[in-house]
This record gives C-alpha cells, sequence and structure tokens, in this order.
C-alpha cells in the first residue's frame, strides 16, 4: 500500500491557534496525513485513534524524538509500555482508588473549592483562570501528591516549565533552563518529604509509593510525582475552564441543568468539546495497514484525540457545545494502558463537585465578553483566561 | 468453545463464539458488540465495561469482589447485586452459554 499523503502547508501555528477547521477538513479529505512541519503522522478520526490507543503491541508509547526525558530529567511512565509501565503507573494507582476519591480527596476537594470561592471578589471582574482554576487544581494535587507544603505558585510554575520543557521541540535553551531549575527545586521538596511520609504514612501518591511492600525505585517514584504535577494541574483547569465558558455562553442549558442536577453532562461535553490533552504520541513497530495507507516501522504518529471528538460519523454538529447531545463515546482520557489514571478523580471533583458549587453560590455568574477569550494549544488546550462577574 | 450472549437495554441480541480463557469484556470488543467502551483495556480502571449477570447465570459467575464493587460506583448506570466488570470475568467450560445484559450507557 502507499504511504499516507503528506502536507506542507500546515503550520504549528495554525494548529495553535485554530486547529478545529483543519481537522475537519482533514478528516473529510486526509485522515491519515504526514505532516511535515511537526514531523509526524496525524490520524483524526475517532476509529484510528482508538485502534491504536488500543494496540500497543503495534505502536509503542516510546518516542524517543520528544525533548520529554531531558524536561522531567527521566524516562517516565508515559512513554513505557508493557509490564514496566505497569509497574509504575500501579506504584501510584491505590492513591486514586475509588475508596480514596470518595473519603478522602472528594471531601478535600469540596473544602479547597468553597475556601477559594469565597475569596473571590465579588464586586469586579475576575478572571477564573488565574483566580480560580490555576490555584484550586494546583492545592488539590499538592493534597493528593502529599506535598502540602508546595505553594500553589510554585506548583503551577513547576507544571508550566515541565510542559513547556516536554513541549520544547525547536530544542530552545529558556526552556530547558526553567524546567532545569524547576526540577532542582522539586527534588528537594521530594527528598525533605520523603523521611515525613515514611514516618506518618498516608494515602498520598508519594506516601504509597515510598512505603509499598516493594517500592520502584527513587527515581521512577520522583518521575511519577513530575508527571503528575506535569499533568495534573493544567487538564483540570482547562477542562473546568471549557466547561464554564460553555456554560456561560449556553444560558438556556446552564438553566436546564441548574433544574435536573446532571452536571456530569457538563462535564463530558466539555472535555469532548475541547479535550485538555489534544493529542498523543505513539510509534509503529512495525509497518501498519490502515484505512489504505501504510504507516511504516519507526513513524510517530500523532492520535488526535481532540478531533476524534469531532468525528461526525460519532457526533452531529460536533463544533456545537450541547450537553444534551446524544451520548457517544469521546476519547479524552485516551484508551488502552494509558488511560488517564485521574478520569474519575475529574468526573468526581469537576462534574459533581465544582459545576454545581459555584452555579448555586453564583447563579447570576456572566462572562463579562465572549469574543475577549483567547484559546490556545495544539498538545494542551483550553482558554487562557475566562473573565466573568460573579454576581452578573 | 464457549458461546455467550449479549443483550442490550433494549432487548437486542447478539450470540459470539469465545474462547476459553478470554475475557468477556475481550470477547465483545473482538466481535464489536456495541455497549462495552472497555476505556483502559481491562486493567480495571474504568468501569466502561459494566454488565448485569443474568439471574440464571450469577452463581456460577461470582459476585464482584470489593475493589471491583467500589469501582462499580463510578459506572454510568445504575450498579446492581449482578453488576460486574466484564474484564474481570474469565470464560471457563462451565460458562458456556453465559448471558450478560448490557446497561443502557457506559459513558
Amino acid at each position: 500500500m502507499p504511504l499516507a499523503p503528506s502536507d506542507d502547508q500546515i503550520t504549528i501555528d495554525a494548529l495553535t491557534w485554530d486547529p478545529y477547521p483543519i481537522y475537519r477538513r482533514l478528516r473529510a479529505e486526509a485522515p491519515i496525513l504526514r505532516v511535515n512541519s511537526i514531523g509526524r503522522t496525524i490520524l483524526t478520526k475517532a476509529a484510528d485513534t482508538r485502534a491504536v490507543k488500543d494496540d500497543p503491541a503495534r505502536f509503542s508509547s516510546n518516542d524517543p524524538t520528544t525533548p520529554m526525558a531531558r524536561a522531567f530529567e527521566a524516562h517516565t511512565l508515559m512513554r513505557k509500555d508493557g509490564e514496566a509501565h505497569m509497574a509504575e503507573r500501579m506504584a501510584m494507582a491505590p492513591t486514586f482508588s475509588p475508596k480514596n476519591l470518595k473519603t478522602l480527596w472528594v471531601p478535600a476537594y469540596e473544602k479547597v473549592l468553597n475556601d477559594y470561592l469565597d475569596r473571590l471578589p465579588r464586586d469586579e471582574v475576575v478572571d477564573l483562570f488565574p483566580a480560580l482554576a490555576g490555584p484550586l487544581a494546583a492545592r488539590v494535587l499538592a493534597l493528593i501528591l502529599g506535598l502540602p507544603g508546595a505553594s500553589d505558585e510554585d506548583l503551577q510554575r513547576w507544571s508550566q516549565a515541565l510542559i513547556d520543557g516536554a513541549g520544547n521541540f525547536g530544542y530552545a535553551d529558556e526552556p530547558f533552563e526553567r524546567v532545569a531549575k524547576a526540577n532542582k527545586e522539586m527534588n528537594a521538596l521530594l527528598e525533605a518529604r520523603v523521611p515525613q511520609v515514611k514516618a506518618a504514612p498516608d494515602q498520598t501518591a508519594l506516601s504509597v509509593m515510598v512505603n509499598a511492600d516493594r517500592p520502584i525505585p527513587m527515581s521512577q517514584i520522583v518521575s511519577n510525582i513530575k508527571i503528575a504535577i506535569g499533568g495534573g494541574i493544567n487538564e483540570p483547569r482547562d477542562a473546568l475552564l471549557t466547561i464554564l465558558f460553555g456554560l456561560l455562553t449556553n444560558p438556556d442549558q446552564r438553566e436546564a441543568l441548574m433544574e435536573s442536577g446532571e452536571w456530569n453532562l457538563a462535564f463530558e461535553e466539555g472535555v469532548r468539546w475541547v479535550a485538555p490533552i489534544q493529542v498523543s504520541g505513539r510509534v509503529a513497530l512495525e509497518d501498519v495497514e490502515m484505512r489504505g495507507v501504510t504507516i511504516p516501522k519507526g513513524d510517530v504518529v500523532m492520535t488526535v484525540q481532540a478531533s476524534a471528538n469531532h468525528d461526525e460519523e460519532l457526533f452531529d454538529h460536533p463544533e456545537r457545545f450541547d450537553v444534551f447531545r446524544k451520548k457517544a463515546s469521546h476519547q479524552s482520557f485516551g484508551s488502552g494502558p494509558h488511560h488517564c489514571l485521574g478520569t474519575h478523580l475529574a468526573r468526581q471533583t469537576i462534574g459533581r463537585i465544582a459545576l454545581p458549587t459555584i452555579f448555586e453560590r453564583f447563579p447570576n455568574m456572566e462572562l463579562v465578553d465572549p469574543s475577549k477569550v483567547v484559546w490556545k494549544g495544539f498538545g494542551f488546550r483550553g482558554p487562557l483566561n475566562l473573565p466573568v462577574r460573579l454576581n452578573g | 468453545m464457549t458461546r455467550i450472549t449479549f443483550i442490550t437495554a433494549d432487548g437486542a441480541e447478539t450470540t459470539v463464539d469465545a474462547t476459553v480463557g478470554d475475557s468477556v469484556m475481550r470477547v465483545a470488543r473482538d466481535a464489536n458488540v456495541p455497549g462495552i467502551a472497555a476505556e483502559c483495556g481491562g486493567a480495571k480502571m474504568c468501569a466502561t465495561c459494566h454488565v448485569y449477570v443474568d439471574e440464571a447465570w450469577f452463581d456460577r459467575v461470582g459476585a464482584a469482589p470489593e475493589d471491583e464493587q467500589d469501582m462499580l460506583e463510578f459506572a454510568a448506570s445504575e450498579a446492581r447485586e449482578t453488576s460486574r466488570l466484564s474484564c474481570q470475568i474469565t470464560l471457563s467450560p462451565d460458562l458456556d452459554g453465559l448471558v450478560v445484559h448490557l446497561p443502557e450507557s457506559q459513558i
């Protein structure tokens, strides 16, 4: 079979600022396309992205061409396969057990959320990105990971440094310098915390990993914590802001949910509509035939779940935010062995706590000007700002 | 060879041949039985392969262990006594003819 067609027109800039029209065209015209500006083959149909993620025997997560290892100063579980990946994942998984979610993390989330809502200014325009969504995600993460001493500001800065470093495909100096500094600070914090969680074990991720009967090596414990910091702030932050934007710009839907209490619908629709993690990379371990083309061994493919979530075969008018749309599986949490460990945490906290609490406390909240909200991101995507008046 | 019958919430039946040792989730996915999302691929972590075991088969299949019951609480459709994650039901010869009911929704 022929290789996938290749494209020289699509730029990283276009994918960063306005990717959805591009994906819509590709789903119709070239669902498997080599995009030269990113050096990858992108898959934009839901069936294909799912098939790749569910087939780790032929599509490895170990993409050596990313700057991730340098940014994290480690080969992390995100880029491992099989038992090596599973051992590191399972080391952290007990923290996220349904029982811990119910008894520890949901109550903790509720408290932090209410505290942070209390301190929002009432009579002026407030940007919910820096004033709520960012710090809320950081504080909850600190509690779950077992880093209560880390400030919201530090955690957000470290997270952004890890993201920028891992996405530094141009290998510029500044992002690597910034993440090196962040790594130093995180390493120092973890070194100080380990004896404390050994002395007083709890259900936090650090404690569970350190105090396991057969712990994974300390270097992997550290890299797991960094993965959680790198991914555990922007994703819940961007999900919350995206859903709030959707509801604030669709008052009829918001009113219907205030009546029915089905806030989980808004959660699922929001993360479908603009997936916080838009793409995931995999490497073909052998020649794979798909949709009439050959993906050659060694090719790096990007599964674009953002596009899978807008696949017209599954979703009518996918560009619309519609909490009442016909149910169909979105792929925002991925699938297969790397399926998001924080899925249930996100559903239970954002879907069942944050949305009803926010709209009960501020039933007249208004977006100041929807056209002023800026959306950005190719790998990770969300609004960069969400200016609102809480009391309408 | 064993056979499994899947019955959707609106009553549509699909019967498929299966291999002893496979999980019910795997059988459903391989046969493209609609109504099993199985996002995590069988790691007991996503609760999107939820099934209700038919009453007549429940004794042979057995109830969900505690950790599986905890996960079933996160399933999109209501968990009942006969609820199982189908990735955790491994086919044995005495499950030939097994009947499971699919919930209304996995998401």
